[in-house]
Formats: structure tokens, sequence, C-alpha cells
């Protein structure tokens, strides 16, 4: 519905400011704050513009120079730390639940509808549920402080599975009766054909799920003592309860406004495949 | 050059649905078969059967005097064309052409050379590098039809491929269609629900019903000489008008006025108030003077349609809604009483009980 009236455009924008000032006065607090010095948080008050110290505080934090982080690894390194758990678990949930998927859809196995039913059961039992048992596996299998540790117990994914499902249901059952004439067996079929046309879903799925992995607080928080293997997140908490003296409010936010880049540089290069692949199937 | 035949065909669902029974058919090399019949038929399931789509439950296929029921369908060495193209929508249109061939390991510049020329037969030349997305109905049509065409199969298949166009593409290609098949003298199975479609196209017809065979035979057999009220009732545009009668070795009584003598040898001479079903097709009604009528049709509704107009009336003393075509140069009104004198030879009789054709 497309009216125009006067009153109800200055509605429209005031209401859109709004929006936009909630979501960016905060991004805005965490990136003057991080180029100011820390004396200029004594007062209690956050300063409202960008301080002396610039990129100060960026190198600081990135190499941990002087120890600002309280910890022994730096700010890259616990950002590549993110980035491989990330990718990983996006990754990793992607390619298991496509072919998991593709087995649930295409396939005639005896107890098909068990297993979707089973994979789908287990979205009522997210990491913070589990997470006990999980962790007893995890310290059996000796995988405490390991990538793989950190990675493995969150690829499965019934969500990613389910959203597969749904879409390669949607996809015509003669492209694959036409595929068989044309000589493409089950794998060629996945290849050639229902890869290419999932790629939309991929990306959007693979924004989603990098989000996820890069955001993981409580995992890695339980399963890490390793300093070599903490992530970018866990540490801006571990800095805001950092001993009694002042709390370092410039190198937190530096950090996390490290901590945002990814997930921003992700949304923002696949922007448009995400789009499409949320709403769009292809013609 | 292939031969397709069909021996005691049976296709029973896990359901326990039976969807074709005991069916036998036998195709000629470079023939055209249309199945034709209602939805459900299983005129659909039959052809499947013979991409290899469906699993055949009883009876034996062969395609060239092989058995071919346990064979893949890229096996088979056949090609077919579905209802909504199932074209691969991210590929271009040569990748869609080419893809049967190169899954076959074709050399590369062999599978260049067979899609040009197939392009060039169905003039898609200047689409090549398309996506089926940018195409037209029409054109997406052609494009199936190519990727059928360039891997030169034994057996065409298709699968109601003109539904999804509109009526005048429709026509068009129809004939592009049969241009094609005659011109390669490839065997074909075609599935319609069309009869129009099923009558231009075929060379031989196969009407089914609740999947058994109802009747095979060239078209214009099926219309002259239909085997069962199934088949007269399906075939024909506007369809046979029925009418229950009773006969009495060649007399049939439609009602107490009306009174037919047939002069039919064949016709059962033991008949003794026989219900039989008289049926006759609008356009074996002839308009005459009332002296020489059978009845007289009081026109309920008109449908001009240009060349011919269709009056629809009740038979007198029954409650049978009957259609006469009459040629379209002749103005008709509403409740108009028209005398109607039906064409001896042309009249159809079938058992009431059985359905099945009586006499000649």
């Amino acid at each position: 519905m497309v009216e125009n009236r006067p009153w109800l455009t200055v509605t429209r924008h005031l209401v859109l400011i709004l929006g936009v000032f909630i979501i960016g006065f905060p991004i805005w607090i965490a990136l003057v704050a991080s180029t100011n010095s820390s004396s200029e948080f004594v007062s209690g008050l956050m300063p409202l513009w960008f301080g002396e110290e610039g990129f100060g505080n960026f190198r600081r934090v990135l190499a941990n120079e002087e120890r600002v982080l309280g910890v022994s690894v730096s700010a890259s390194w616990m950002m590549w730390n993110s980035f491989i758990m990330a990718m990983v678990i996006a990754v990793g949930k992607i390619v298991i639940s496509i072919m998991s998927a593709y087995a649930i859809v295409y396939f005639r196995f005896p107890f098909r509808k068990t297993c979707f039913w089973l994979i789908f059961l287990t979205l009522m039992l997210p990491v913070e549920v589990r997470i006990l048992p999980t962790y007893e596996v995890v310290a059996s299998l000796g995988m405490l402080n390991s990538y793989a540790g950190l990675t493995i117990p969150l690829i499965a994914s019934a969500t990613a599975t389910f959203l597969f499902r749904q879409f390669f249901m949607s996809v015509p059952s003669s492209l694959m009766e036409a595929a068989r004439i044309d000589g493409a067996g089950p794998l060629k079929f996945f290849k050639d054909i229902l890869l290419p046309l999932s790629v939309n879903n991929i990306a959007a799925l693979f924004v989603i799920l990098f989000i996820y992995g890069w955001n993981q607080y409580l995992w890695p928080l339980l399963i890490t003592t390793d300093e070599d293997y903490y992530t970018i997140v866990m540490v801006i908490k571990r800095l805001m309860s950092a001993g009694e003296g002042n709390i370092p409010w410039n190198i937190i936010m530096t950090t996390t406004i490290l901590a945002m880049l990814p997930p921003v540089i992700v949304v923002l290069g696949m922007q448009k495949l995400f789009v499409k692949g949320l709403i769009e199937q292809e013609k | 050059m292939a031969t397709v035949s069909l021996k005691n065909i049976n296709k029973t669902y896990a359901n326990g649905h039976q969807a074709i029974e005991n069916l036998n058919l036998d195709i000629t090399d470079g023939e055209m078969l249309v199945l034709v019949g209602p939805s459900g038929c299983g005129k659909s399931t039959s052809l499947r059967m013979v991409a290899g789509l469906e699993t055949i439950t009883g009876g034996d296929l062969y395609i060239d005097d092989v058995r071919v029921n346990d064979l893949e369908p890229s096996e088979r060495d056949i090609a077919m064309v579905f209802q909504n193209y199932a074209l691969y929508p991210h590929m271009t249109v040569f990748q869609n052409m080419a893809y049967g061939l190169k899954n076959r390991k074709v050399p590369k510049d062999e599978i260049q050379k067979k899609v040009e020329k197939a392009a060039e037969i169905l003039e898609i030349t200047n689409l090549l590098h398309y996506k089926p997305g940018q195409l037209s109905g029409g054109q997406r049509q052609r494009v199936a039809m190519g990727r059928a065409i360039v891997r030169n199969p034994k057996v065409f298949l298709f699968d109601e491929p003109l539904s999804n166009l509109d009526a005048k593409l429709r026509v068009q290609m129809r004939i592009e269609i049969k241009r094609l098949q005659q011109e390669f003298a490839t065997t074909a199975i075609y599935v319609t629900h069309d009869q129009v479609e099923a009558m231009t196209l075929a060379d031989r017809l196969v009407v089914m019903n609740e999947g058994n065979v109802e009747q095979v035979g060239p078209p214009i057999e099926l219309y002259e000489k239909p085997a069962t009220q199934f088949v007269a009732g399906f075939l024909g545009s506007p369809a046979m008008n029925f009418l229950d009668a009773s006969l009495n070795g060649n007399r049939l009584t439609l009602s107490a006025d009306v009174v037919l003598e047939l002069n039919d040898p064949n016709l059962p001479a033991d008949a003794h108030d026989l219900d039989v079903v008289l049926g006759i097709r609008p356009e074996h009604m002839e308009a005459c003077e009332e002296a020489e009528a059978d009845f007289t049709l009081s026109v309920d509704m008109i449908e001009p349609l240009g060349a011919d107009t269709l009056l629809y009336g009740y038979f007198p003393g029954t409650e049978a809604l009957i259609t006469s075509e009459q040629p379209g140069k002749q103005q008709f009104k509403r409740g108009h009483r028209l005398p109607l004198r039906v064409d001896r030879e042309r009249c159809h009789l079938f058992d009431k009980a059985t359905g099945k054709r009586l006499g000649s």
C-alpha cells in the first residue's frame, strides 16, 4: 500500500530515525570510546566525541602491548581463533546438513522418517541444554583446549538440515528425472544440479551460521583453559571483570569493535546472495 | 530405429492400488503412438514405466527385443519431454542440451556440433547462451525438444508437453512436433489428455480408462467405430450425445414418439427389449423439413462458434441434454424448435450393461 500523505511521511521518517538511533548509538559509543585514553573514563561518564588516542588503542589491543588484555595472547590471535571456530562451524554445518537433507529427501531407505524426526527433535536441545553431557563427552575424548573441541560439538544442525530439506522438496521432481534420463547418477545430480541451485541458500545459511559461530561464548568459555584457544568474544567479558581497579573501557570497546568487524564484513560482502537466498526461488 | 513392446505390464503401488492392469502394446518402428485418457487413467504411469522412472511390478518391457525392465532410464536410450520442461535452471540452453551427451562422455567438439545442429533444426540457435528463466514458454518447450533430439535416442517420450502453453502456441508446437517426429522417423510415445492433440498427432491412438486399454487403432477408426461407449464419449468435440433406448431387432425405441429403423445386419437379431445406449455425434444430426424429422429439438442454449453453431436442448420426452452442431451462417434463437434427422449410417449402439459396441 503506497499512500502519499505528508504527516505519514514525517511519522515514517521519525520511526526510521528512531530505529537507526537505537541501533547506531551504542556502536557510536563503542567507536568513540575506542579512541579515548583510559583517563577519560575516570569520571564514570562515557565520552561522546573522539579522543586523541586515534588508532593507538587498536594497535595495543591487536598486539597485546603491555598485556592490556590481561591475557598472554593478542587480540589478533584470538580473532584468528574465533575465525577458525566460526568458519569450521559454518562450513561443517552446511556440509553435514546439505548431505543429510539430500539423503532424507531423495532416497527411500528404512526409517527415513524416523531419521528426519530424530534430527528435527534435536532442535529442542540447543547447546545450552545439553552442555554438561557434551562437556563430559568432549572431555573424555581429550578434546578440551583444541580446535576440534571448540567446533565439532556445535556442527550438528537441525535447523540447516530442515531448511535444505524444505528447499529440496521445492525443487521439481522432474528435474531429478530429467537428470536420470540424461545419465546423471545420484552424486552427479547432487553436484551438477542440486548444489548449483542451492547456492543462494548456502550463502544465506553461511552468513547466519558464521555469525552464530563467531558469537559463541558459553561453549568456548567452558572447554578452554589454555589461553592459546581463547576467542575474542570471551576476552571482552574477562576484561570487564578484571580486578578491583578501573575497568579499561577504552580497551573493552576497542576489542568490541574488533569483534564486530568480521560479521559485518561477512554480512556486507554476502548481502546480495543472503537476501536472494531468503526470499527468492530460482525460476 | 526401434520397436517398443509392452507385455502384460502391471503396476501396483505399495499401498495396493493397481494403476495399470495387464497392459499389452506393440509400437512399431517410427510410429507415433498417443496415449489418451482422463486424468488418473494410467497413461502417464505407463509412459513413466517405459522411461524407467517408475518400477514395473509385473510383465516385461522390450525395447528392440531387449528386456529393459531392470535398466536405468539412461541405459534405455530414450529421451523424454516433460510437461514442465524440467530444464536445469542454472545452465544455459547450450549446457542443458549438452548435459546428457556430456554424461555419456561424448567428445567436446562432437557435442558442440550436435547441439548446434539440433538448435538449428529447432531455430533456437540465437538462444543458446540464455538461461531457461529468460525464455518464454514456447522457447523453453523448444529447448526441451532440443534436449531430446540432440541425443538421437531410440524412443521419444512426451509427457503432456503442450499443456503449459497457451492455445495458439499449442497448435503451432503440435504441428512442429509432428513434423520433427516424421523427419527423424523416431518411434515416439506421446501422452496427453487433450483429444484434439491426440487425434492430430497419432499414427495410432490408445484410449485408456482406469488402468485399462479401451481401444487401440488409427484415430479415424476410433472416431468412426468406437469400441466402447467410453471411447465414443471421449473422442470428438463437442462430445457425442448418448440416449437411452431399447432395441428390438433393428427397431430402436428412444421414446414413445421416436422410433428409429436401423439397417444394420450385424445387430443381434434376437435382441428383444435390449437396453442399449444410442450414441450420435452433434454433427451427425441434420436440420430438415418437419415431415422428414426424427424429432424436434427445442433450443435451450446457443453457442455460436463462427464456423458452426452449437445448439443445446433436451431430447423430447426425456431429461437428456443433447447437442447439435449446425452451420454457423444460420441464425438461431432461444426457444427455436428445430426439426432434426438422425444420420442412420452414423448411429453408434452400445450395450447399456457392458458399454461395448453393438452392430457394425
